[in-house]
C-alpha cells in the first residue's frame, strides 16, 4: 500500500469516526429523550455504538489491501 | 375509550419519531461505509449555504458575514509535527554546543 493510499485511507477513518460519534451521540439522545426518560446510559450506549462502528470500518478498509478478495461465478 | 387509546397513541407516536431518526440516519448513509459517510458530508457541506440563505428570507434579517478563519488544523497539526520531530532531532547537537559554550565560559573564568 503506497503511503498516499494510506493516507487517504487514515482521513477517511477519521472522518468516518467523526460522523459516526455525531450519529450515535445524535440518536442516542433522540432515544434517550424519547424512550428512557432522559438517562444518560442511552446516549453513551450511542456513543459507544457509533465509535465501534468507525473502528470496525477502519479495520476492515486497512486490512482490505492485505487480505484475498474473492468473487463468486455466476452459475451458466 | 379515549384514555384506554393515549397510552397507545402516545407509544406509536414515539416509535414513529425513534423509527424516523433511525432511518434517516440509515437512508443517508451515517452509518455505512467510510466512503458513504465522506458523500454525505460534502452533501451537507454543499447544501448548507442554500439553506442558511433561505432561513434568513423566511425571517427577514441580515446575518452579519461570519469572518472566514484563514486556518486549516491539518496544516496547523502537520506543521507542529514536523516542528517537534525537527526540534528532537537537533536536540544532542544543541545540547553538546551549549556545553561546550558553558565550559568554555567556566574557564575563561579561571584564567
Amino acid at each position: 500500500m503506497s503511503e498516499k493510499e494510506l493516507g487517504q485511507k487514515w482521513d477517511h477513518c477519521l472522518a468516518d469516526s467523526a460522523i459516526k460519534f455525531g450519529t450515535g451521540l445524535g440518536l442516542g439522545i433522540v432515544f434517550s429523550v424519547v424512550f428512557f426518560k432522559r438517562r444518560t446510559w442511552p446516549i453513551v450506549f450511542g456513543t459507544g455504538l457509533g465509535l465501534g462502528m468507525a473502528y470496525s470500518n477502519c479495520q476492515n478498509d486497512l486490512r482490505s489491501h492485505y487480505v484475498l478478495h474473492s468473487k463468486v461465478a455466476k452459475e451458466q | 375509550m379515549a384514555a384506554k387509546i393515549l397510552p397507545v397513541f402516545k407509544f406509536a407516536t414515539k416509535v414513529t419519531i425513534a423509527g424516523g431518526a433511525l432511518y434517516v440516519a440509515y437512508d443517508s448513509g451515517l452509518l455505512g461505509d467510510s466512503k458513504e459517510g465522506s458523500v454525505t458530508l460534502g452533501r451537507a457541506k454543499a447544501a448548507i449555504p442554500p439553506a442558511v440563505e433561505e432561513w434568513m428570507k423566511y425571517f427577514g434579517f441580515e446575518l452579519h458575514a461570519t469572518p472566514k478563519i484563514e486556518f486549516s488544523p491539518l496544516d496547523a497539526w502537520n506543521s507542529g509535527v514536523q516542528k517537534s520531530i525537527h526540534a528532537l532531532s537537533v536536540t544532542p547537537s544543541t545540547v553538546s554546543d551549549y556545553t561546550k559554550q558553558g565550559l568554555q565560559y567556566v574557564k575563561d573564568l579561571t584564567k
